[in-house]
């Protein structure tokens, strides 16, 4: 129960609104993280109560992809929930529907229940951050002292930050290596990307007129013109596909690009092709949007290219589940030492199942 | 739309219904569902749109006077949510599930909430059905809130089912490892019977609810025509709509300071001012000339929305109207050409001027007609204008149409021209000045492809053109007869930097004429 409670303390969870949980891969153990904080919370009596939702969905208890069994998400009476129909149709606590969202999904509308039981519930909200928006105002409304809680699976679709959640926890697994000095080499790049330091008071100044005037842009440019800050606003369907349409906008004295959407190696390679595509801060809307892996990172800073985030990600602390994909355990001591060694401003523990 | 209105879908947008029906903001699924199937109001139905009308009126001195009760009105209007799926299920005797059951419950609290506005509802011609018995039935414990699960208070045996599954569940919070698994199947066991129940009263409260169905249809469809008639009041004061006055056959539809909503708002955009349209169109023939620029097209497509709107249950946009009660509505104008469909524009016209002569045998009309013929040899042109102008002139529909063809005066004709531009005004205008080649270089050449063969910068021309605009006087006048049509075209041609020489001729061609 101590060390339970202790969990709280360490990732600070007490004073905080609203938590994001990010996974490296799948099945990195959020799910697990997320019962681990319920039981934490209901042992340290706290008083506030929890709110719960997905970006996508979690606590099913097959996963879709794989078919292998999954752990399911157990809530104490008083919980508030946010999700869909159908997920909620195979939950088994005693839910109170106290709002209907507007939101759908595949699933059906995102419905914002409170828990009169204990139970299992299948969490499956909504994918796109804006909708998440809605749905933590609503629950707000009905709980303004609440945890609200994300389970953000990590895609390229989605995101779990962007000003969401004031602090969020990284689930690690033996899925994303099983030897300890990979692992943690993979968990520390991880975390630099996803705690790129925070633009500017003063590109923030300028940046933040441009992107809500133009909602649709996918990229916007700043460039240092004779007398003052030029910028250009560039609308395209998407930013995957279209790095060419982006490069050839660039000048000799661009200085900022700002990119909404998914940062891919793929895109930064196509953006490497353009010579002016140097000596400049990229900025995106927070860490979640960055999929880059150590050796394109590597070559942004040859070209003198520098990463900011309009949304500074706190990242509280980082989960170990010790399995590796095919369901074996694995000697977490190891696999700690190695992750604390490179990680060495936030805290690690071991959340494994076979801790519960 | 009805076929109560012969227009090609882009004409109608022209006209500017859509925009109309895009600016009166529905807040329900049932209101919207209203607006968006436009009834069309005729002689037969004139005691609902009176109706009607006068139910727009008295909301709009609610609206006006910041009624307390609108707010609330909108507000639980802003709630109300798509209830058919669910009232088909009842009707079916399907199995309703709880988010359902939620929906029902809110509707019935937004039914009763505003059944309490009376002022509102007076005003708005709107009458409720008590169906407080069907809230009481999704609320059995008497909690008086909108949450809704499958409550204890349904069955002594759900209640007992629950306490003991509370039971198991406190035991599973203390206990870990293989006790709580057991307990958790334990619990499972409890949470089938839990289910079994809980189904048996959903099918009974599906049941007794569907006893209330007519009931709760009734206000549902309330909510849709209050909100509709909330919508159109709301429209009527943030336009200045005018409460129309609906007039006996035969007596002239007369239209006082009309404004085209959408016309105006996009002038004042651009800092300018909409000239209202003033204009009484009798039984018989009304012909519209006026110089070119002079805005002809816009005075018939805000007449024609103006007296639309009026059949279609809105106040149109104007000082004052009042008017018969049209059976059909038809606008025609070959301007946009059907250049895409590749079909001859007179042909088209042909084929409208047939259709509308036909239904105004049968049926009085407004028909509205802008510059037909204009690509046609002249003289057969102002034949056919002139035999349509006689022949409406002796029926009992309303020909409107704008013309550059001379029409004799007849009687049934009545004629209207545009004040347009004095010509001392016009006089007054500096003459056209060609900017240096060095002034067009510094106009920034595009790079590559298809813009290097068009002219791109258009600013001056269209700024002179504007300018030119500010001078024109909108109004409408009614005159005798067709006076020659007023020069002031070949003017507008001089003060835009036509050549000399091609200018030099054309005022030679005008005076041979």
């Amino acid at each position: 129960m101590e060390a339970k409670a202790g969990l709280l303390e360490l990732a600070g969870l007490n004073e905080l609104q609203s938590l994001a949980l990010i996974g490296m891969s799948k099945n990195a153990g959020k799910t697990t993280c997320l019962n681990h904080i319920i039981t934490a919370w209901q042992a340290s009596g706290q008083t506030r109560q929890l709110a719960l939702t997905s970006i996508g969905r979690d606590g099913e208890t097959e996963d879709i992809l794989s078919g292998r069994a999954k752990p399911r998400i157990y809530i104490p009476a008083g919980t508030l929930i946010a999700s869909a129909e159908d997920a909620l149709q195979r939950s088994d606590a005693l839910l109170e529907i106290l709002e209907l969202s507007d939101v759908r999904t595949a699933f059906g509308e995102v419905i914002i229940c409170r828990a009169l039981s204990d139970g299992y519930v299948e969490l499956a909200g909504p994918g796109a951050s804006e909708e998440i928006a809605v749905i933590s105002e609503l629950i707000r409304q009905h709980d303004p002292e609440c945890l609200f809680i994300i389970d953000g699976a990590l895609s390229r679709r989605s995101q779990a930050g962007s000003g969401l959640s004031e602090a969020a926890i990284l689930a690690v697994s033996g899925i994303t290596a099983a030897v300890p000095e990979i692992l943690a080499e993979k968990a520390a790049f991880a975390l630099d990307l996803l705690q790129a330091r925070l633009v500017t008071p003063e590109i923030q100044e300028n940046l933040m007129p441009l992107i809500i005037s133009h909602p649709t842009a996918r990229a916007i440019l700043l460039s240092q013109g004779k007398h003052q800050i030029e910028h250009k606003a560039i609308e395209l369907p998407s930013l995957v596909g279209f790095g060419l349409d982006i490069s050839k906008e660039l000048q000799k004295n661009s200085s900022v690009l700002f990119l909404r959407g998914a940062i891919t190696d793929q895109l930064i390679n196509e953006l490497l092709k353009e010579p002016h595509f140097a000596n400049l801060l990229l900025v995106v809307e927070d860490g979640t949007r960055l999929f880059l892996t150590p050796g394109t990172a590597h070559k942004l800073q040859r070209r003198k290219i520098e990463l900011a985030v309009l949304n500074a990600l706190d990242v509280r602390l980082v989960c170990l589940n010790p399995t590796r994909s095919n369901g074996q355990l694995l000697n977490p001591e190891p696999l700690l030492a190695a992750l604390r060694q490179k990680i060495t401003n936030i805290p690690v523990v071991n959340l494994g199942p076979s801790n519960m | 739309m009805h076929s109560s209105v012969m227009i090609t879908s882009d004409l109608l947008q022209q006209v500017g219904l859509p925009a109309v029906l895009e600016a009166c903001h529905c807040r329900t699924p049932q209101g919207s569902r209203l607006k968006n199937a436009v009834r069309f109001y005729n002689d037969q139905s004139r005691e609902e749109l009176e109706k009607e009308l006068a139910a727009i009126s008295r909301l709009t001195v609610l609206i006006t006077e910041k009624h307390p009760q609108i707010v609330e009105a909108l507000t639980q209007l802003a709630r109300l949510r798509e209830l058919r799926g669910t009232f088909s299920r009842l009707e079916k005797g399907g199995l309703l599930d709880d988010t359902e059951f939620f929906e029902l419950k809110g509707a019935l609290i937004i039914f009763s909430r505003l059944t309490k506005l009376r002022d509102i509802l007076i005003s708005a011609s709107v009458n409720f059905e008590d169906t407080s018995a069907a809230t009481a039935l999704l609320d059995p414990g008497g909690r008086s809130n909108p949450a809704f699960h499958i409550y204890s208070e349904y069955s002594p045996s759900l209640a007992e089912i629950r306490s003991r599954k509370k039971e198991v569940e406190w035991q599973i919070s203390q206990n870990k490892g293989s006790q709580r698994r057991t307990l958790l199947t334990k619990r499972a066991l409890v949470i089938a019977e839990e289910d079994q129940e809980e189904e048996r009263i959903r099918w009974e409260l599906g049941a007794k609810l569907a006893d209330w169905l007519p009931q709760m249809q009734h206000n549902a469809d309330a909510c849709g025509l209050l909100d509709f008639r909330l919508a159109k009041a709301d429209l009527a004061v943030r336009w200045n709509g005018a409460r129309p006055k609906l007039v006996e056959q035969g007596l002239p539809a007369v239209l006082v300071d009309t404004r085209h909503p959408e016309v105006a708002a996009n002038l004042e955009k651009h800092g300018l001012q909409f000239t209202p349209i003033s204009i009484e169109i009798q039984q018989g023939t009304t012909v519209l000339t006026g110089a070119n620029m002079g805005g002809k097209s816009v005075a018939l497509k805000t007449i024609f929305l103006a007296l639309l709107m009026t059949q279609l249950g809105y106040f149109p946009n104007c000082q004052s109207l009042q008017t018969p009660l049209f059976e059909f509505f038809a606008f025609e104008s070959s301007q946009e050409g059907d250049i895409n469909r590749g079909l001859s524009s007179f042909g088209l016209e042909a084929v409208s001027i047939r259709d509308h002569y036909r239904r105004n045998k049968i049926q009085r009309g407004l028909i509205v007609m802008d510059e037909p013929c204009r690509g046609t040899n002249p003289a057969e042109a102002a034949a056919i204008v002139n035999a349509m102008c006689k022949t409406y002139g002796r029926s009992e529909s309303s020909f409107f149409i704008a013309t550059h063809y001379p029409v004799s005066s007849q009687p049934g004709i009545r004629f209207y021209q545009v004040k347009g531009i004095r010509p001392e005004v016009l006089h007054q205008l500096p003459p056209y000045q060609e900017r240096s080649a060095s002034d067009q270089q510094e106009v920034s050449e595009p790079k590559t492809g298809i813009t290097t063969l068009v002219k791109v910068d258009q600013r001056e021309d269209l700024t002179r053109v504007r300018r030119i605009q500010n001078l024109m006087d909108y109004r409408l006048e009614k005159i005798d007869g067709m006076h020659a049509v007023p020069s002031g075209a070949i003017k507008i041609a001089e003060l835009l930097g036509v050549d000399e020489a091609l200018l030099r001729e054309m005022l030679a061609a005008w005076q041979e004429e």
